[in-house]
């Protein structure tokens, strides 16, 4: 069976780069309620997500 | 609410990432059972979390999060007593025989124990209903994309559904499978980091105790009288409507979600799907109900959060989106709208895969064509998805145009529903019940529910009859409308089931408790890998949940 770790790993991997770089580039673009770079927050808990996902598949196969 | 550019790219990734995972399956579907019952090869941890996927509709998101918001923490009986204990029988006590009888459906497995008339009603009953349930939920996801974004009510309906149908027209069972896993993760880690954030800006759950009535933020609590909570139920009904009728009909029948279990690669796996799912199940209030009852504690802090008002009240169908108007920014908001639209395509794609095989093998295979070559079978199989979507499509318009006929076809759903436990109950675990009693059992039970809700009105529902009794909310009514249906048709099956000639034991091998050796344990599985260890995990963490939130 194909190991759906790894298209998972890479969809939360590519997901937060996109936002880890929106976060980046812009700290200041806020929501109306919160003061926190919420982008880059997120976007780094997705990257580590993925990123574990992606090792546990790569392990494998 | 408006999206840039990065949202739009989120939203293009996620398509490009489901439509990618069906492509790739589609190479393994090869039979019908591959198509419609994934073979029975499928590991348990996406066999688990496509279980409680399938089960989170958009609907369920939405509407969680804005009874958390209108009733508070009592919303969460929905999980702690209205699914895990459920969730725990299931996977205990009835998968042995759903899985060990190798039948394909829950239908199929009634043909099984009982007869072909009961297959056939249950059957019939059930992919009327999925039609019509993933239209519903199409209908509410393009009129809250036409309200907060200003989409068109057709590109999203037709754009959504479209993609779900190409997945599922290509891989299947399995290809619905892993990409609601996939969902799965996307609805957690879209959505979590708006209950922290809404948690955190009202003052942790010290401060939003504070600044809400007591009731809010406890379960049980104010449930001894229907008077003393926002709901109006109390203990009894809640417990026996809810946490017994409702609770296990739905997730120890509904072939929704019990066809994920049936697709495990091993008897152990299928037994141990709901158990495993019983534990993001639990918690999943934290990321739906809590952020409801924190807007509640924002609007009295006049930070500049408040919902639009609908009525004397509010229109808390919309609290998920406003808090995610308010926290997140583009990039985020891109995240969370995805997240709504993966709930919505997990909640479709189970409603399609289950009347997909429902249709093919208990309708179609049952009474149109009996004996065609696999071949044709897998063909029907595949029809039957884009002949579904479009059903589904042409539900969603018509809910558009007449939301009265929708909530009557709900209302007659729910009868049907209300007594089917009862028939399971009694075929699993009685070796007496015959299927001339499970047929006459239902049709009493929906009877009864119909009488019922006939007989008796609810904020200005029901009483079509005459009025005896009046209840203090809609709510209420439903849990009361189980619990008549579920007594009628277990009394009538029982009694019609004695005055009937049962089958011979030897039919029953493998379908009737007492008759079937139950699986013996793996040998080489650790405790955490038994169902029985497992459950009583689960079991004692629901307990605990709802002591600490008493």
């Amino acid at each position: 069976m194909w190991d759906l770790r790894l298209p998972s790993g890479l969809f939360f991997t590519v997901l937060g780069l996109i936002l880890c770089g929106v976060g980046l580039a812009g700290p200041a673009q806020q929501a109306p309620l919160t003061e926190a770079n919420v982008n880059l927050y997120a976007g780094a808990g997705m990257l580590a997500f993925g990123g574990v996902m992606l090792w546990l598949g790569l392990r494998r196969s | 609410m408006t999206l840039a550019a990065v949202d739009y790219l989120i939203i293009a990734l996620y398509f490009a990432f489901v439509l990618g995972i069906g492509w790739r399956i589609r190479q393994r579907v090869a039979s019908s059972e591959d198509f419609l019952t994934s073979s029975r090869s499928v590991p348990l941890w996406i066999t688990s979390l496509a279980f409680i996927a399938a089960n989170m509709g958009a609907q369920e998101m939405i509407g969680m999060c804005a009874s958390g918001a209108k009733y508070g923490l009592m919303t969460a009986h929905f999980y702690w007593i209205g699914a895990i204990p459920a969730m725990i029988f299931v996977g205990v006590f009835m998968m042995p025989f759903y899985y060990g009888s190798r039948a394909r459906s829950v239908p199929e497995y009634l043909r099984l124990r009982f007869d072909e008339k009961t297959r056939t009603f249950n059957a019939v009953t059930f992919a009327a209903m999925t039609v019509f349930s993933s239209g519903i939920s199409m209908y509410a996801l393009g009129r809250l994309f036409q309200l907060v974004l200003g989409w068109s009510f057709t590109a999203s309906v037709l754009l959504s559904a479209g993609i779900v149908l190409a997945y599922t027209y290509l891989g299947g069972l399995t290809s619905a499978m892993y990409n609601e896993v996939l969902q799965f993760f996307l609805i957690v880690l879209g959505f979590t980091p708006l209950a922290i954030l809404a948690v955190h800006r009202a003052g942790g759950w010290e401060g939003i105790s504070s600044r809400l009535p007591e009731m809010m933020t406890h379960s049980w609590a104010y449930t001894r009288s229907p008077s003393a909570n926002p709901m109006g139920v109390e203990v009894f009904g809640l417990v026996m409507g809810l946490g017994f009728v409702l609770s296990f009909g739905y997730w120890c029948t509904d072939f929704l979600v019990v066809q994920r279990a049936m697709a495990a690669n091993s008897m152990t796996s299928a037994r141990n799907t709901p158990l495993v799912a019983a534990v993001p199940k639990m918690l999943i209030p934290f990321i739906v109900i809590v952020p409801g009852i924190a807007a509640m504690a924002l609007m009295q802090m006049n930070v500049g959060y408040s919902l639009p008002p609908k009525g004397s009240g509010y229109d808390y169908d919309l609290t998920l989106t406003t808090l995610m108007a308010s926290f997140y920014p583009s990039g985020l908001l891109g995240v969370g709208l995805t997240a709504l639209m993966a709930s919505f395509m997990s909640g479709m794609a189970g409603n399609v895969t289950a009347l997909n095989t429902v249709w093919t093998y208990d309708i179609y295979q049952g009474h149109i064509r009996k004996g065609a070559p696999d071949r044709h079978y897998l063909m029907v199989g595949r029809l039957t998805t884009v002949v579904g979507t479009g059903l589904s499509i042409a539900t969603a318009y018509l809910a558009q145009l007449y939301n009265n006929i929708m909530d009557l076809l709900q209302l007659v759903f729910g009868f049907v529903n209300a007594p089917l436990f009862a028939t399971f109950l009694l075929g699993m675990f009685w070796r007496r019940a015959t299927g001339h009693g499970a047929f006459s059992g239902l049709v009493a039970g929906t009877a009864a529910a119909a009488l019922t809700h006939g007989l008796t009105l609810a904020e200005g529902k029901g009483a079509w009859i005459a009025r005896l009794h009046e209840f203090p909310s809609t709510m209420a009514q439903n849990f009361w409308i189980a619990i008549v249906a579920w007594t009628a048709c277990f009394l009538v099956t029982i009694i019609v089931s004695l005055l009937t000639r049962p089958r011979p034991e030897s039919e029953l091998v493998n379908l009737v408790y007492g008759i079937t050796r139950l699986p013996p344990p793996e040998p080489r599985a650790r405790w955490y890998q038994r169902p029985g260890a497992l459950a009583v995990v689960v079991g004692v963490a629901c307990l605990l949940l709802n002591v600490w939130f008493w």
